[in-house]
Formats: structure tokens, C-alpha cells, sequence
């Protein structure tokens, strides 16, 4: 016992230490997009002003005239909002139907979806391009949004799968025996109780739709370009434009970390198919 | 059995999209994958139209096997992602151990340590490549350059002065450069999904049995034994599904690869088959039908690994 006392002395320090260490090490490369989005262009390489330096808004100021930001921003919130949207209103009724009313090829159909996730993209890349020429709509927000929402379907459906199936069962009968109909039982008693699963599935979802940068950046040449097709284009600036580089990177991705700090709990149970708990 | 039509009624929209969505590309890879069909050919104009009647069997795919780009881009496919699993899941258990233990400022190391994981791939690859790792620029050439001077400055000091002569000059190393794409492609994605193994992992390990370590504690295990025999085992599952995750999305990598050198040295098999599909889409959708083949072998075994954890 004496020993695990001393160790739990000494640990007392160490392990703190040590816990902060790491997660400022992880943390860093963001701090120092951020540091560098306060600086001009020529201090932002300059080692003399690696800490100490003039703070600048003016990245952010010019972003509009440097990279045409809002652009780019507003089509990635038209893209995976509506991505969302649609997703949920396809994933919604499915889960319900597959959580509730299960029938024997349920499993083997929710085991289908999860392999569609494991097809290549690359592997239909060209037919797609080929398909979205023909049908004219390449490089169109219908397209971007068709496809953000089919590739997260399979996921989205296996987390509110995993939410619904907890709910108890007894409350739908109840629900029946009041004499409502599907759409009722939805409306009345799976919302209300799944609220928070669906808000968090939704949440996901926008994440994943924003961050996608395979789709997105090969079928997409300017007017649906998203903000990952942005950044991607300047992919190399050659250390003339640290500064503005960071404060678009910070734009583009700021709302989102936010955000994702509000759902990591959510975040192990989407992303594990309620297999960790 | 009264009534199957509404529950079917109500999942046909999302079958029938992802049936479509699954069938409908593949199936024309598949076709293309058989045929001669180049965008831009002056001699050959007939192959720049898909056709039945510029059949070639499976003369892509021998094209596309005989290849030695095909076999670097699967090895190099394998490499990164072998690596960045590797990598992650031994990062991920020591920090999710580590930070497992309630200690000032716990949420706050959370929310720093989760951070990376919702950064765009985008963004993440410039920020890598360009701020941090850039031999001249960057964060990597600022401090190599500060050691040299440092180590410079030591050479005139007396006493220790003869000792750092000895010493070369650093230089610092490009990522950009053929040996070295790779390594920046798995540093950066490490840097990225390093957070999700270790928020999974944490949250596995809040269910661990107290009482059995107490126990394990009395009988005089050490913390190496508890770990070893507790905790590790305790881990299978949620490690088999972090493997298995991450095999699904790195298989796919490719903004990263973009951006760190246009695939200069490091082209995956998503790589590949852009590149090829710029002219040749005959060998790239062989080289597509190849990456499925791939893309199946993994998936079988992994699901296999997890899939009956899954339903329980």
C-alpha cells in the first residue's frame, strides 16, 4: 500500500503536468494559425516577431478583396445546411422504420449502408463527373448537396438507429392505442423524446458536410466552390501570405471547432455506432 | 405482420438513393474499365467517345497491373494508412490514460486535446505544410535556423566553445521533397485523428470496472499489470472500431496528398486514379475497380474484427 501512496504523491504533479503538456502540444498548430492570422504578411516569417508583434485585423479586414471569402463561405453553408436537411429528412423516416419495425433483413440492410461508406470515391470519380457534365450540372449547388447528403446518409442513418433504438417501445404502442397514426407517432413521440439524438446527428453531419474536401473540390469549379476548394487553391503560398492565409484558414474552420466542442460526447456514440459507451 | 407497407414505405427513399448512388457510377466504372476511352487522342478519335465497340477486355487492367506507379500508389496507400493507425491507436491510449485521471483543468485539456480532429483536411494539410513544416518559412526552418545560430554563438565560448565546433550545421528538411511527402501527409493526419482514437478511447475507459481494479490494487498489482491485464483488454473493442474507422476514411485520402506536394513521391491510389482520369479513364477506372477490390479485402477482414460487436 506504501507504494501506491508515494506514486499517487508524485503523480499528483506529474500527471497534471504532463495532461497539459500534451493537449497544448495538439492544441498548438491552431494557436499558431490563429497568432498568425494578427500578422502582417511580412512579419508573419519574420523570427524576431515570432511572439511579440503589432496586432493586425487587417487579414480579416481584406479577406473578401484577397480570396473573394464570402463567396466561398456562403456556398458552403447553402451546400451543407441543405445537405443536412435533406439528409435527415431521408435518414429520419428510415431509422424510425428500421428501430421500431424491424423486419429480418433490417440488420443486413443497415450492414449495406455502412459498407456503401467503404466504396472507394475515387473508383466512380470519373462517372460522376461524367454524369453531373451530361445532366448540366456540374459545378452546381444541387450537385454538391446530392452528393455531401448521400455520402453521410449511411452514417447519419446508423446514429439515429442507435438513439431510437433506445427509446422504449411501450411508448409507441401507447401512442397506437391513442389512435395515432405513423406520422402522429413521429410527430407526437419520436421527436420529442429523440430531440436531442436527431439535434446532435444533425450537428455531425454539418461537420462532416463542411469539412469534405474529396467532392467537393473535384466537382466544383467556381460557382459552387466551397470554402475547402478555397483553401485548397492556395495551397502553396510560398510564405508571402502567411498572414492572410491564416486568417482565412481561421474563418473557414473557427465555427466549426466551436461547435464540435459542443458534441464531442455525441461525437463517440455517432462515430462508433453506439458500439462505445 | 398486419402491416409491413409503411415501415418499407418509409425506408425505400434511402435504400433506393444509396442502391443508385452505389450502382449506377460503379457500374459505369466498370464499363469504362473494359473499353478504350481516352478524353484527347488526335489519331484515335473514335476512343474519345465510350463505346461498346472499342472493347478491350481486360487490357486496361494488365496496362494498369503492369504498371509500376499502380504497385508504389497501393504500397504507398498502405504505408500511410498502416502508420497513421499505428500511430494513433498508441497515442490514443496513452493520452486517453493519461487524461482519464480528474486533475485541475480536465475540460479545458479535453476541449484543447479534441480541437485538431474538426479542422477542415484542407486547412489542416496548409497549415502542416506550409506555417510549421516549410524548410525556409515555416515554424521547422525558423527553429532550425535559431539552433544554428545558437550553436554558432557556443562556438566562441570558452571552455564548452571546442566541444560545439564539433557540432554540423542543422538543415532543416523538405517536405515537399519525393523521400519525405509521405511523412508529412502522416504527420498531419495523425495530428488530426490522434484527438478522435483518444475522446473514443476516453470514453470506453469511464466504463471500466472500478471495483476490479480496487481488487487488482489489494492483490498487489502494479500500475504496468493493471494496465496490461485491466485496461488493455478493457480497450479491444473500442480500439477494433477506431482500426476500422480510420481504414475507411485514409483509404481515401487525398487533399492532404494535394496539398503537401501534388502527389509528388506520394500518390495513393485515390491519387492515381485523378491523375489518370485527367486523360486515360479506361486505366483509371481499372485502377478504380482495383481500389474496390482493395477497399473489399479490408472491409471484410475488419468487419469481421467488428461487425458482430456492433449489433450487439
Amino acid at each position: 500500500m506504501a507504494i501506491v501512496a508515494e506514486t499517487s504523491k508524485f503523480s499528483k504533479f506529474a500527471w497534471p503536468i504532463l495532461a497539459w503538456g500534451v493537449a497544448l502540444i495538439f492544441f498548438f498548430p491552431i494557436f499558431w494559425m490563429v497568432l498568425t492570422s494578427f500578422k502582417t504578411d511580412a512579419d508573419a516569417v519574420k523570427p524576431e516577431f515570432l511572439l511579440l508583434f503589432t496586432p493586425t485585423l487587417e487579414n480579416y479586414a481584406n479577406m473578401t478583396d484577397n480570396y473573394d471569402y464570402w463567396r466561398f463561405a456562403t456556398n458552403s453553408v447553402i451546400t451543407s445546411v441543405s445537405a443536412t436537411l435533406l439528409t435527415l429528412i431521408v435518414g429520419v423516416p428510415c431509422a424510425y422504420a428500421m428501430a421500431f419495425d424491424p423486419s429480418r433483413g433490417t440488420k443486413d440492410i443497415l450492414m449495406w449502408m455502412l459498407s456503401t461508406k467503404m466504396l472507394p470515391a475515387a473508383a466512380v470519380l470519373y462517372p460522376m463527373i461524367f454524369l453531373a457534365k451530361g445532366l448540366g450540372i456540374y459545378d452546381t449547388h444541387f450537385l454538391v448537396i446530392m452528393v455531401l447528403c448521400l455520402i453521410n446518409l449511411p452514417i447519419v442513418i446508423w446514429m439515429l438507429f442507435t438513439y431510437f433504438k433506445d427509446i422504449p417501445k411501450d411508448i409507441i404502442e401507447a401512442g397506437k392505442m391513442d389512435g395515432l397514426n405513423t406520422w402522429g407517432e413521429v410527430r407526437e413521440i419520436l421527436i420529442p423524446l429523440a430531440w436531442g439524438g436527431i439535434a446532435s446527428t444533425a450537428l455531425l453531419a454539418f461537420i462532416f458536410c463542411w469539412n469534405e474536401a474529396y467532392w467537393t473540390v473535384r466537382l466544383t469549379t467556381i460557382d459552387a466552390a466551397t470554402l475547402s476548394k478555397l483553401i485548397e487553391g492556395n495551397r502553396a503560398p510560398e510564405g508571402l501570405f502567411f498572414g492572410r492565409l491564416s486568417a482565412v484558414s481561421t474563418a473557414a474552420v473557427g465555427p466549426i471547432v466551436v461547435l464540435g466542442w459542443f458534441c464531442q460526447k455525441q461525437l463517440v456514440q455517432g462515430l462508433t455506432f453506439g458500439a462505445v459507451k | 405482420m398486419a402491416n409491413r407497407t409503411i415501415p418499407r414505405l418509409l425506408q425505400t427513399p434511402a435504400v433506393l438513393l444509396l442502391l443508385v448512388w452505389m450502382l449506377v457510377p460503379l457500374g459505369m466504372t466498370l464499363f469504362f474499365s473494359f473499353i478504350r476511352y481516352v478524353l484527347n487522342n488526335l489519331r484515335r478519335p473514335e476512343w474519345t467517345t465510350p463505346s461498346i465497340e472499342n472493347w478491350r477486355g481486360f487490357g486496361n487492367y494488365k496496362f494498369v497491373w503492369n504498371q509500376d506507379g499502380f504497385w508504389f500508389a497501393i504500397q504507398n496507400s498502405l504505408l500511410i494508412v498502416c502508420s497513421i493507425l499505428f500511430l494513433t491507436v498508441i497515442l490514443g491510449v496513452l493520452i486517453a490514460v493519461l487524461v482519464n485521471r480528474s486533475f485541475p483543468g480536465r475540460g479545458i485539456v479535453r476541449v484543447l486535446l479534441i480541437s485538431p480532429f474538426f479542422v477542415m483536411p484542407a486547412v489542416n494539410a496548409v497549415l502542416w505544410i506550409n506555417m510549421i513544416l516549410d524548410p525556409v518559412l515555416g515554424l521547422q526552418g525558423l527553429a532550425v535556423g535559431g539552433i544554428n545560430e545558437v550553436i554558432a554563438g557556443l562556438r566562441n565560448a570558452p571552455l564548452v566553445g571546442g566541444f560545439f565546433s564539433l557540432w554540423p550545421e542543422f538543415n532543416p528538411v523538405s517536405f515537399r521533397a519525393t523521400q519525405t511527402s509521405a511523412y508529412a501527409v502522416i504527420m498531419m493526419v495523425t495530428w488530426q485523428w490522434t484527438p478522435f482514437a483518444v475522446l473514443i478511447f476516453m470514453t470506453s475507459l469511464q466504463s471500466e470496472d472500478q471495483q476490479q481494479k480496487e481488487a487488482a490494487i489489494l492483490d498487489g498489482a502494479g500500475r504496468w499489470s493493471q494496465f496490461r491485464f485491466l485496461t488493455l483488454p478493457h480497450l479491444a473493442r473500442p480500439i477494433a472500431i477506431v482500426v476500422m474507422i480510420q481504414a475507411i476514411f485514409h483509404l481515401s485520402l487525398y487533399a492532404e496528398i494535394e496539398i503537401v506536394s501534388r502527389g509528388n513521391g506520394n500518390k495513393n491510389l485515390p491519387y492515381l486514379i485523378g491523375e489518370l482520369a485527367n486523360n486515360n479513364i479506361g486505366a483509371a477506372s481499372a485502377t478504380g475497380i482495383f481500389a474496390v477490390i482493395l477497399a473489399n479485402i479490408v472491409a471484410i477482414f475488419l468487419l469481421r474484427m467488428v461487425g458482430k460487436t456492433l449489433m450487439e
